[in-house]
């Protein structure tokens, strides 16, 4: 049950590639490598930790039952309020632990609370249901826009810049530089232009994949029904 | 006598013997002259450089085929594609430029949205503006072999923008002889012979420089330098109605005043100081005007809208060359152009905006 | 007066190969030994059939009654019997009741010259009466019923009425034919028409290529003591169309109606007031690449075209395709039996590389399409409409002001077949119209 639901936030829900939902920072963000893996990790904290607090929060409402006692329009301001507040955190965390990402994530950063709320609002679970339903969703969204968001950053500055930006571990500067394409890169490809073209072919690729598999999905069951 | 089988097909039962493939054959055909000249002024690496770039495209074409399971390549647009990306290149740009600009037009600007005639952007123009965000310069770059073997190391509008803003200012091609460009010595021996027995008498002289240019003689992109060829092989395809001629004359004539107006404020002058010539035969604007913009594909399609469509061209091109960084601004311009298309189809077409009045009355 | 003018916008120029056939007099045909007459020949009801099975029938004699607001009576073309009233398929798919008739016994009227008739006196009822029971209809294509176009309506003068002399497609030359041989009878049927409308203005309309015409039609005019102007148009296709005429001599401020009636029709006119014989036969140009004598020949109505080809001198190469009407609008058919009808102004064949289907490419926007629409449409984008299936905007475009004139098919270098797939749109439209 709750793996359907975190799938379904990959596949179905995503919210980059099927809904097209977010794209400033899979733009703007997802040019070096290091700086998608950041904003993923963000991400995926602060949904976890805001549709965990939001949850309580409903049911603090109504404490006992599963009924929604808290009007829509409360939980909208409360969940602005829960994310904006961990967004601040991740933030400091972040500038104390690696200035520099910290710097080239700019004002994305503290956008994460906007994403939250843009990665929430078409939840594949009723509001108020149990919390693990509620953290299987969320994570299923933050693993789909994360990998999305990973996935560009790595196709543009491998091709776009010829370098791939890890954490700087001991000797190794955090920077791999790809043979053959460090000297002189598609620079076209790490302006804005080529990270929607990406995004473009990622999501052409996923719809692709998925109508392959319903073709084929309802193609098995109607053979199935076929013979009764 | 009953006929075996006779052919039942709806009217009209003639039709033209021309064909949407021949008329993309007939354009490389029209490109033919000024390829021929690139290649012999620049010889063997410029023969490679549009063999590497007309081959990436037919390579793409043939995948792009696999994966569309139609073979396309026979409609003559992927060649034409190639060679059109190839002539915008300068001679010694690294080969893997020109391949992945054609690349990079087939497979993205044109097969990714349905192939020939749903492009909404020409994909050689594309492809062309690919490679210049990618790698700056590969249609101006002069390296090696040629900056040994020609006199002159720039081509002449970066050498331009180089000397800009200049102490003596003035036209072009005397700002260009005041910092020192080197012209062929070719040139130099045709403009001293004219100027002592032609304009001696006359009491003006042609500035140096002036032969180079018309022939196309200079460093740059390899096929965009003859203009008189480019013209002989536009006439050829304008008289077979293969091209039209709204759309280049009108681009052309709108950066020519343009330029004439306002092009010397831009470079630090005086108005009226622009000239518009060197800045017509300097660069590939002729080349993206007469075989680039007037792509019936991209381009609007009632004759109101093919005029808007070149004067919005010949505005873009001027100010993306004097105000810009991509190249000489020809490439940019026409993709910029190509974006505003369905606008002026939709709102421009006296016709159907007359049409549409007539219904809503 | 003469005077040449210019189309107003658009036409093609295809290839006109009707020098062959115009060149050469009017050939009479034989009469065919067996008749297929259909009963719809015109637009509107097919005709009510009174004629059996077994039935001896003499040439011109009524085998089908007009019923209903637009028909026309259908006589016999040949003396002989009905051998049976049959089911059969017209061109373009459209099904109609036939009458056979062998070939058997006298003619009586044809051959021998006929003492005209005055007419001059006749009342008006009269004359329409003698144009309908001839059963007269357009001669050109369009297949109305003459005496409608003739009738004045009270309240609605008449200010023009033009003689359309212009071959409604390249390669036909039936009318210039007729008008060069049967001057006179012409000029004649115009001063009925004007007896009949009374019009301000006569104007007799010619192509270019017919200019030569125009001084053996005055001389026909100042005997018959007929105002009638001449204007020149110009060759391209598809100035035959009637309202292209119209459109092009221009009734600008004129208050009034526009009466235009084909040559054929008017000779028809003539034949049928002046000579008291029902419209049973008509010129047809046969022509094409196989045909072996391409010309005009005075036909029976309900002649096959197996005969007709015969008259030719028969097919030089296996046909391709046959084609009743012109190279531009015709409509091809699947069997030498079909007869000619009262619409039939010609038979093109083609040969069978002529016939080839030829490779579709996409559409490159060339707009070539829209340089020659005559309608000011704008066919590549009718055409998308129309295949998307959004038939309300291709209807706002003017899908409807479309005649099926060909000139977009013909100009389009993708192959693109634009006029069936208008045909298609139109007959959506029109059946999501009425259901």
């Amino acid at each position: 049950m709750n793996a359907s639901a975190t799938r379904g936030g990959v596949t179905t829900y995503n919210g980059e590639l099927a809904l097209l939902m977010s794209l400033t920072p899979a733009i703007a963000v997802a040019v070096r490598v290091i700086d998608a893996l950041w904003m993923a990790a963000g991400v995926v904290a602060v949904l976890l930790l805001s549709r965990a607090c939001m949850s309580l929060i409903v049911r603090a409402g109504n404490p006992g039952t599963q009924k929604d006692a808290s009007p829509p329009q409360g939980r909208f301001f409360s969940a602005l309020i829960v994310s904006s507040v961990l967004t601040a955190s991740f933030e400091i965390l972040l500038m104390s632990a690696d200035p520099e990402a910290s710097a080239s994530l700019g004002i994305y950063a503290p956008l994460i609370a906007v994403n939250f709320l843009v990665l929430s609002m078409t939840r594949a679970v009723d509001s108020g249901t149990s919390m693990g339903r509620e953290l299987a969703d969320a994570l299923g969204r933050g693993i789909g826009f994360a990998a999305c968001l990973i996935l560009i950053a790595i196709l543009r500055e491998v091709l776009g810049a010829g370098t791939m930006t890890l954490f700087p571990v001991g000797q190794f500067s955090g920077v791999i530089a790809v043979p053959g394409l460090i000297d002189d890169p598609a620079r076209a490809l790490g302006l804005a232009g080529g990270g929607l073209i990406c995004l473009g072919y990622l999501a052409a690729l996923v719809r692709l994949a998925r109508k392959r598999r319903l073709a084929s999905g309802t193609a098995g069951e109607s053979s199935k029904d076929g013979p009764r | 006598m009953e006929p075996a089988r006779l052919v039942l097909s709806s009217a009209p039962h003639l039709g033209m013997r021309s064909s949407s493939a021949r008329m993309a054959w007939l354009v490389a055909a029209g490109l033919a002259p000024a390829a021929a000249w690139g290649i012999f002024l620049f010889g063997v690496p410029a023969a490679i450089v549009l063999c590497v770039s007309v081959g990436a495209a037919l390579l793409a074409e043939l995948l792009s085929s696999f994966f569309l399971k139609k073979l396309t390549i026979t409609d003559g647009s992927a060649f034409l594609t190639g060679l059109l990306v190839g002539l915008f290149m300068s001679p010694s740009t690294p080969l893997y430029v020109p391949a992945a600009a054609s690349a990079f037009a087939i497979l993205v600007v044109k097969q990714s949205f349905g192939g020939l005639g749903r492009n909404w952007m020409n994909p050689a123009m594309g492809g062309v503006l690919f490679a210049l965000l990618s790698w700056p310069g590969s249609t101006s770059r002069w390296t090696g072999a040629f900056a040994a073997r020609n006199a002159a190391a720039l081509p002449p509008l970066v050498a331009l923008r180089q000397a800009l803003p200049s102490p003596t200012g003035g036209a072009p091609l005397s700002v260009l002889a005041a910092s020192g460009y080197r012209w062929s010595d070719l040139d130099a021996r045709v403009i001293a012979w004219i100027n002592t027995h032609v304009f001696a008498g006359l009491g003006t002289a042609l500035q140096p420089g002036t032969f180079d240019m018309l022939i196309g003689r200079t460093p740059g992109p390899i096929g965009a330098l003859s203009v008189p060829l480019l013209l002989v092989g536009a006439a050829f395809l304008l008289r077979r109605k293969i091209i039209r001629w709204r759309v280049p004359v009108f681009f052309l004539s709108a950066f020519f005043f343009l330029t004439l107006a306002l092009g010397g404020i831009a470079s630090g002058g005086s108005w009226l100081s622009g000239g518009p010539g060197f800045h017509l035969f300097a660069g590939s604007i002729v080349l993206g005007a007469l075989f680039a913009a007037s792509d019936p594909v991209t381009s609007p399609l009632s004759s109101r809208g093919q005029i808007i469509f070149g004067i919005s061209l010949g505005v873009l091109a001027f100010v993306m060359r004097f105000f810009g960084s991509l190249g000489d601004g020809v490439a940019v311009a026409i993709v910029l152009g190509n974006c505003v298309v369905p606008l002026i189809d939709s709102r421009f077409d006296g016709r159907a905006t007359a049409l549409s009045r007539g219904r809503r009355e | 007066m003469t005077d040449t003018r210019k189309l107003p916008h658009g036409g093609v120029n295809p290839p006109n190969d009707s020098n062959i056939s115009r060149t050469a007099p009017i050939a009479n045909a034989l009469v065919p030994s067996r008749a297929v007459i259909p009963l719809l020949q015109h637009a509107g009801t097919p005709a009510r059939c009174v004629v059996q099975q077994g039935d001896k029938v003499s040439e011109g004699m009524l085998i089908g009654k007009a019923e209903g607001a637009l028909s026309a009576n259908v006589h016999s073309s040949i003396p002989g019997t009905v051998v049976a009233v049959t089911g059969i398929t017209l061109p373009g798919g459209v099904a109609s009741q036939a009458v056979v008739i062998d070939l058997e016994g006298e003619f009586g009227k044809s051959g021998k010259p006929r003492q005209p008739r005055a007419w001059e006196g006749a009342s008006r009822i009269e004359l329409l009466g003698r144009i309908q029971s001839a059963g007269v209809v357009g001669l050109g294509g369009s297949r109305m019923p003459t005496h409608l176009k003739l009738a004045s309506a009270p309240g609605s003068p008449v200010a023009l009425l033009v003689a359309n002399g212009i071959d409604g497609e390249p390669g036909l030359s039936a009318d210039f034919a007729l008008l060069r041989e049967k001057t006179a009878e012409i000029a004649e049927a115009l001063r009925i028409c004007r007896a009949l409308l009374e019009p301000q203005r006569i104007v007799l309309a010619l192509g270019e290529d017919a200019r030569e015409l125009a001084g053996a039609f005055e001389e026909a005019c100042a005997t018959s003591k007929l105002a009638c102007d001449i204007a020149i148009l110009p060759s391209t296709y598809p100035q035959g169309h009637e309202q292209i005429v119209l459109g092009s001599i221009g009734v600008k401020g004129a208050p009034g109606r526009s009466v235009i009636l084909n040559v054929a029709t008017l000779h028809a006119v003539y034949e049928a007031v002046v000579l008291d014989r029902p419209l049973i036969e008509r010129v047809v140009t046969v022509a094409g690449a196989p045909v072996a004598r391409p010309r005009n020949l005075k036909v029976r109505l309900g002649t096959r075209l197996g005969d007709l080809f015969e008259e030719c001198g028969g097919l030089l190469a296996a046909p391709g395709k046959i084609v009743i009407g012109g190279p531009m609008r015709g409509v091809a058919v699947s069997s030498l039996d079909i007869p000619v009808t009262k619409g039939t102004s010609g038979v093109t064949v083609f040969d069978e590389s002529a016939a080839r289907t030829r490779t579709e490419w996409p559409c490159i926007r060339c707009g070539a399409c829209v340089e020659v629409c005559p309608w000011d449409l704008f066919p590549t984008r009718l055409y998308k409409l129309v295949r998307q299936g959004s038939l309300a905007a291709a209807d706002r475009e003017g899908l409807s002001r479309c005649t099926e004139c060909g000139c977009c098919a013909f100009a389009c270098p993708s192959h693109i077949p634009l006029v069936a797939v208008f045909h298609e749109g139109k007959k959506a439209l029109a059946g999501g119209g009425n259901g």
